[in-house]
């Protein structure tokens, strides 16, 4: 391999590289929890898990199905797609045994509702986190 | 026509409706604040299907192509607090002369989880709650949930759907996770709905039975999933007992125990499934004569669906159910019953494709081959000797969900 083409191949592995770390799972900073087990951030995502330890009702936000950073969540985070989750969803508002996350258009109204309100978690771009949210790691 | 829905629970269901439309107003009216709103939700779907058959009739007049597959639901379903909901959903079912769109509420439930933390969960169910059988069945009249345009007949029977449907009792649930697996257990009992399309589909239709069940319909639903639903393997069971009267032979009971055991692996793009169902049927009284009709049904299916892009999906499936498992030709019943041997088993290769535009619309095409006509309705093909063996069936389907 001459050593352009190596220069290359680290960037292009690089490239990667960020974009599995553009994502990162947020919470509203009156959580106490600074880290989750993946276990338990499906049981969030898939509506299951209601309210957190210290009896705060969970509120999960999610951007649409086609959103880039919904797929890049879904897939890197849960590991499923997005059609998946939905049918997750679907399978208990339909049958009375859940209720499906909020609805936000944009990662704007994401980052706006996470820094507002107790107990809510979602996800954002590492560029738009800042102080008035709390970014959970996943264990 | 279906005594589905007319059940005295109607009046506690009527309340819950009425609880939730309070709701409703309440937020409409602006009594209460945001944090309100947010534990109400409503929910619903329109589904509209055309079928069309070379030969035999399914869901309506489908050799001449047929509109009469609609299915509509809404559903409320309010948090109280984390660890109490109440909901309740009305769908209204057209599926040819076996289900007359009549309204009917499909379940009407407070959900109370007695324990919950990140380790698992336990509740009870109160209320008609949809019995969890097999993958599917407590989603099946809802096609965005369907694996298909049709439930897999050998596991889902579209004829005999009410017994299996729901009951109006309890169920408990209890579930446990740690980093990998997960593990769900329910448990249910109650009183199940019996229309004519089970007493047509258990006993002769000339027989003119009239059927009542005797005690309660018990079941459960044990799942396991590996890695997020990488692997699930369930088993299900429901068991009732029928008391039939018929206007000739004296008064006799049907023991129906119905079994289903369930795998599926997802991986990306792919996703393949396997159920395999067996429901051993017990005549006993009639005066001895219906003894000889015991049996034990049995059916699977395999389906693989492949995710072609974001919003494509293609599937094929092929099914199998018999009449006799140990008979799967038909051969044994056709000289012991009299009828053709084809109309003891069905077998069906199917394939479709599903388009997702958006995440609320839906659209499916399929096309199936089929061998036999074991699970066409007695109420729609009333003499068996006259459906054909070989037949063709396609189907199209649009559905809408919020």
């Amino acid at each position: 391999m001459t050593p352009a083409l190596r220069h290359f191949v680290a960037a292009f592995l690089l490239c990667f590289a960020t974009h599995s770390e553009a994502v990162e799972l947020i919470a509203n900073p009156g959580i106490a929890e600074t880290s989750l087990p993946r276990s338990v951030v499906r049981s969030i995502f898939t509506m299951r898990l209601t309210s957190w330890p210290n009896g705060t009702p969970i509120r999960v936000f999610v951007l649409g199905d086609k959103n880039e950073l919904h797929a890049l969540f879904s897939k890197r985070i849960l590991g499923v797609f997005p059609h998946q989750l939905r049918r997750a969803w679907n399978r208990q508002i339909f049958s009375g045994t859940g209720q499906a996350p909020e609805r936000v258009e944009s990662e704007q109204e994401m980052l706006d509702m996470l820094s507002q309100i107790p107990g809510a978690i979602g996800y954002l771009s590492e560029d738009m986190i800042n102080e008035q949210v709390r970014t959970i790691a996943v264990e | 026509m279906s005594k589905y829905g007319r059940l005295p629970l109607n009046s506690v269901a009527a309340r819950w409706l009425l609880m939730l439309a309070g709701g409703v107003s309440s937020i409409a009216f602006g009594a209460e604040t945001e944090s309100m709103d947010h534990n109400l939700q409503i929910h619903g779907f329109l589904t509209q299907a055309y079928v069309k058959t070379t030969e035999n009739q399914f869901f309506g007049d489908s050799r001449d192509g047929s509109f009469d597959f609609r299915e509509l639901g809404v559903n409320a379903s309010y948090r109280l607090q984390p660890n109490l909901m109440a909901s309740a959903q009305l769908l209204s079912r057209v599926a040819g002369e076996m289900y007359d769109g009549s309204l009917a509420v499909d379940y009407a439930q407070l959900d109370y989880q007695m324990h919950m933390d990140e380790r698992g969960r336990a509740g009870l169910i109160l209320g008609r709650n949809k019995n969890p059988l097999g993958l599917y069945n407590n989603t099946r009249d809802v096609a965005a949930t369907r694996p298909g345009i049709f439930m897999p007949q050998a596991i889902y029977w579209d004829r005999v759907r009410n017994m299996v449907l729901s009951n109006d009792g309890l169920q408990f649930y209890g579930e446990r996770n740690n980093a990998m697996h997960r593990f769900n257990l329910q448990l249910f009992a109650g009183k199940t709905p019996i229309d004519e399309n089970v007493e047509k589909s258990y006993l002769d239709p000339s027989l003119q039975a009239s059927m009542e069940q005797d005690g309660l319909t018990t079941g459960g639903h044990l799942l396991y999933e590996y890695d997020g639903g990488r692997f699930r393997l369930a088993l299900s069971n429901a068991m009732l007992e029928l008391d039939s009267e018929t206007n000739i032979l004296p008064d006799g009971k049907i023991d129906i125990d119905y079994w289903v055991f369930s795998a599926q692996y997802n991986n990306g793009p792919w996703r393949l499934t396997a159920e395999y169902m067996q429901e051993p049927l017990d005549y006993s009284g009639f005066g001895g004569f219906l003894d000889p009709a015991d049996t034990t049904l049995d059916g699977y299916y395999l389906q693989g669906d492949y995710r072609l892009h974001e919003d494509w999906e293609l599937m094929l499936r092929y099914e199998e159910s018999h009449y006799n498992k140990d008979d799967p030709d038909g051969s044994e019943s056709s000289q012991v019953i009299g009828l053709n041997s084809y109309t003891f088993y069905s077998k069906l290769w199917t394939l479709g494709l599903l388009w997702e535009p958006t995440e609320k619309l839906m659209l499916r095409a399929e096309f199936s081959r089929v061998d036999g006509t074991i699970f066409l309705s007695g109420l729609e093909n009333p003499i068996p000797n006259e459906t054909i063996k070989d037949w063709n069936l396609f189907s199209l389907l649009v559905s809408y969900s919020f």
